[in-house]
């Protein structure tokens, strides 16, 4: 016995001995970099698994930073020039044409033609990614810096395609492009250790506002070493989830940026019966009945979400795209509303038996929440979501599932998911009959003849103006819509805050409404960050 | 304390050990099943809170009791730790008397125990949990298959000395089948040796699944295993709330060092070889 203590004191000592030894050699490895004031160490996430191919993806959340876009947003929204001089539409909206700036080079020195843009729009078409262009007909340069689209069917959301999509060059494009980025946006990429780091330095022939950094360096550290880094002041930018977020850092800031990274539940829309090509069971009774999802959405304390889950780092959310230029705002709706919520699903016939769940016609008021296991945040949403429900008296009982179950699940049963898009293509990815089972999208089956009228009749417009009013009518246009005051096929509940932890001298910026996770969003205004006088 | 020890004699004191230790096991399992969903429901306003009197334990970011869930998960890994012993002791049995046939099986199951003692424990069970299709039954699966080789080994040797013994020799030339032999002279030698590798292999089943839990292939993280409450309290180290951890870690510990006692003693009082020893 003594022994064995001895033996285990001995192990412990060496262990201790062993852990501190790593993290002193780390820190060496950091400090230098300190000094040198135009470089920065940020540590935000967001490691491309595809690499930085923009044909495939790359950038579509926020800035593709390597390249840079035809369009782009201002901190608004409003859409502005980028590599584009002018656009113009046709009368028909089938027939886009844009003029580029003759300046520009990619980081290796070539001149950036009409034809790069044409090779880009081509190579992202039938790369077969998430990049829909089914829509394109085809792309063609009249002369060197001027690029003409043809689209099937007029829509109005092409336009975000130019927004984010990263133009290539045709020149330097291979099979290993998505580790070799070479663009025409403000930096380049110089190293990339996988799973570790990367290093970019300034473009030098980036024809934008010149950056006060020539230098960054992004580390990918799990959630607490990121933390760690950023207490032992190792890091300039570090992104931190809500649970670190109240804690004090010296030398740092914590920036909190308001987001479209909404979470909500998705209901099936339909009964049970269906399948679908795979198999997968379609449907579920409970959530098909709209008293039960009105009733949630209005006896659901969005707040409580907020406070409870994010900390207070995050708003309620009402809709996919809270406060985008699309959203409509009449789809905030009066929630925490207990007694309104009974009185609903009372008037439906749902009433309580001995347990105090409801029942209506044998059917009883319960199901199985799912959401994707190991996403901490979805996962103490869905327990709170489901202690809201006891006194509404619907049981609902949580599971977390991996994506690839969820899969198969998501169209019987509810899932806990999350969306926020720059693109009002999402919505209508969300909530179109066109879309049902297709990928994750809409896959509560939810079909609205009225809202696919006012999102076709969007797609049709040919300003920004006229689409969003009919996105607008699509959410709620006072007798129906997509949003939880018409059919409510969706409770949103709450758009998480991106916090992070920011050196006190480093200025920022205002930021625009942050999208849903992936890439890095926080880098879009790159070019404006300096350090404060 | 002296006088106490030397008023009782070694066999008196072996079985108040026992009874202790069962005690204590029968003291979780009770409060493990009397503790309703009411007891691990959400109060936001209480969460993260240190451990206190009202909160032995302290409470996690969703303000749920941390004793409570500790017990849960206590009771759960005991329901596991207890299927996957009494399948592998099976195992075990099973193997050995097959291994009593002939030579040849024999060999094979002497291979057997070799290969399956080669590989990592954890490799093999993460590997069998998650090809099963993982939670409850994957765990017990992946559990009760790589916890027999060491006892089957120990059987086996036992089953070799007693048939080569002369009463088991004189059945076989009267004629007796060797189900009957088995059922009469092996299996009545091995039960003991049997029942203490059981209670013994009770705190390997119980701490390797507190360890795939917690690496992320075992129970669903409904259930609040320990390995599932030591696994979230990660992610709130850093922020210093060590009571999410330390408790369950400590309890864990406790249960598997009460078996531990538990099996010994029982080693002591029906194994006579091992009776003088400790």
């Amino acid at each position: 016995m003594k022994k064995n203590l001895l033996f285990i004191t001995v192990t412990l000592l060496f262990s201790i001995l062993l852990l501190s030894a790593c993290s002193s050699t780390d820190e060496t490895g950091q400090q230098d970099n300190q000094q040198v004031k135009d470089e920065l160490i940020l540590a935000i996430g967001g490691e491309p698994e595809d690499g930085f191919d923009p044909t495939t993806g790359w950038g579509r959340y926020g800035s593709p930073l390597f390249q840079s876009t035809l369009l782009k947003y201002d901190k608004d929204f409003n859409i502005k020039n980028d590599l584009a001089t002018d656009y113009n539409v046709s009368e028909d909206g089938k027939t886009w044409t844009v003029e580029i700036r003759e300046d520009v080079k990619f980081s290796d020195g070539e001149a950036l033609t009409a034809d790069d843009v044409v090779f880009t729009f081509e190579t992202a078409k039938t790369s077969g990614s998430v990049i829909d262009l089914s829509n394109l007909e085809k792309v063609e340069s009249s002369d060197d810096h001027t690029v003409q689209f043809t689209l099937i069917e007029p829509a109005s959301t092409f336009i975000y395609l130019l927004v984010s999509t990263g133009i290539v060059p045709e020149h330097a494009y291979d099979d290993a492009y998505n580790e070799n980025p070479i663009g025409s946006g403000p930096f380049t990429l110089v190293q990339w250790d996988k799973g570790q780091q990367i290093i970019v330095e300034e473009n030098p022939y980036y024809y934008g506002e010149k950056p006060s950094f020539t230098k960054l360096t992004f580390l990918f550290l799990a959630e607490d070493a990121a933390f760690a880094a950023a207490k032992a002041g190792e890091v300039d930018v570090v992104s931190v989830p809500p649970t670190f977020a109240k804690e004090e850092v010296s030398g740092m800031e914590l920036i909190k940026l308001d987001t479209v990274d909404n979470r909500g539940v998705m209901f099936p829309y339909v009964p049970a019966g269906e399948v679908t090509d795979n198999g997968a069971p379609i449907g579920n009774d409970v959530t098909a009945d709209i008293a039960i999802r009105k009733a949630i959405n209005v006896g659901v304390d969005r707040q409580a979400f907020v406070d409870g889950v994010v900390e207070g780092f995050g708003t309620p959310a009402y809709s996919v795209a809270d406060n985008m230029p699309w959203w409509n705002a009449d789809t905030v709706i009066e929630d925490n509303d207990v007694e309104k919520a009974k009185q609903i699903l009372d008037e439906a016939g749902w009433k309580e038996n001995e347990d105090g769940i409801r029942e209506k016609d044998g059917l009883t008021a319960e199901f199985t929440l799912l959401y994707p296991a190991g996403d901490q945040i979805r996962q103490s949403l869905s327990i709170l979501f489901a202690d809201m429900m006891k006194p509404l008296g619907i049981d609902v009982s949580t599971e977390g599932k991996s994506w690839n179950e969820l899969e198969t699940l998501m169209f019987s049963n509810p899932v806990m998911m999350g969306w926020g898009s720059h693109d009002p293509i999402e919505m209508y990815n969300l909530y179109s009959s066109e879309t049902r089972v297709i990928g994750y999208y809409n896959a509560n089956y939810y079909a609205n003849d009225v809202v696919d009228e006012y999102m076709n009749q969007a797609l049709h417009a040919t300003t920004e103006e006229e689409a969003n009013s009919y996105w607008q009518k699509a959410q709620w246009d006072g007798e129906t819509g997509f949003s939880a005051q018409g059919d409510a096929p969706w409770a949103w509940l709450v758009n998480i805050q991106h916090l992070y932890f920011v050196n006190e001298d480093l200025e920022i910026g205002k930021q625009k409404l942050q999208p849903h996770g992936h890439g890095w969003p926080v880098t879009d205004f790159i070019e404006q960050w300096h350090w404060k006088e | 304390m002296k006088g106490i020890t030397k008023k009782f004699n070694l066999r008196q004191r072996t079985i108040a050990k026992i009874i202790l230790a069962i005690l204590f096991l029968i003291a979780i399992i009770v409060s493990g099943l009397l503790i309703g969903n009411d007891k691990l429901s959400i109060q936001l306003d209480l969460k993260n809170s240190a451990p206190s009197l009202a909160h032995l334990f302290g409470t996690d970011w969703l303000g749920r009791d941390m004793l409570a869930r500790t017990l849960k998960g206590l009771t759960i890994s005991l329901g596991v730790g207890l299927l996957a012993a009494i399948l592998s002791s099976l195992i075990a049995l099973a193997f050995s008397l097959l291994a009593s046939w002939n030579k040849t099986m024999d060999a094979m199951i002497t291979w057997l125990i070799d290969m399956f003692l080669s590989v990592p424990h954890l490799v093999l069970l993460i590997l069998i949990s998650f090809a099963v299709g993982g939670g409850f039954t994957g765990v017990v699966i992946g559990l009760s298959l790589t916890h027999w080789p060491s006892l089957t080994r120990l059987l086996r040797g036992e089953v070799l000395q007693i048939k080569s013994a002369e009463y088991v020799g004189i059945s076989r030339r009267l004629g007796k089948s060797r189900w009957w032999i088995a059922r009469h002279h092996l299996i009545p030698h091995l039960l003991p040796q049997l029942f203490v590798g059981m209670v013994l292999l009770f705190p390997h089943a119980i701490l390797h699944e507190a360890a795939i839990t917690f690496l992320g292939f075992g129970l669903s993280t409904e259930q609040p295993a320990i390995g599932i409450i030591l696994s979230e309290s990660m992610r709130y180290l850093s922020t210093g709330m060590w009571w999410l951890a330390f408790f369950p870690g400590l309890s864990l510990l406790i249960m598997v060092g009460i078996f531990d006692i538990l099996g010994k003693n029982i080693r002591k009082l029906i194994d006579p070889f091992h009776g003088q020893k400790g």
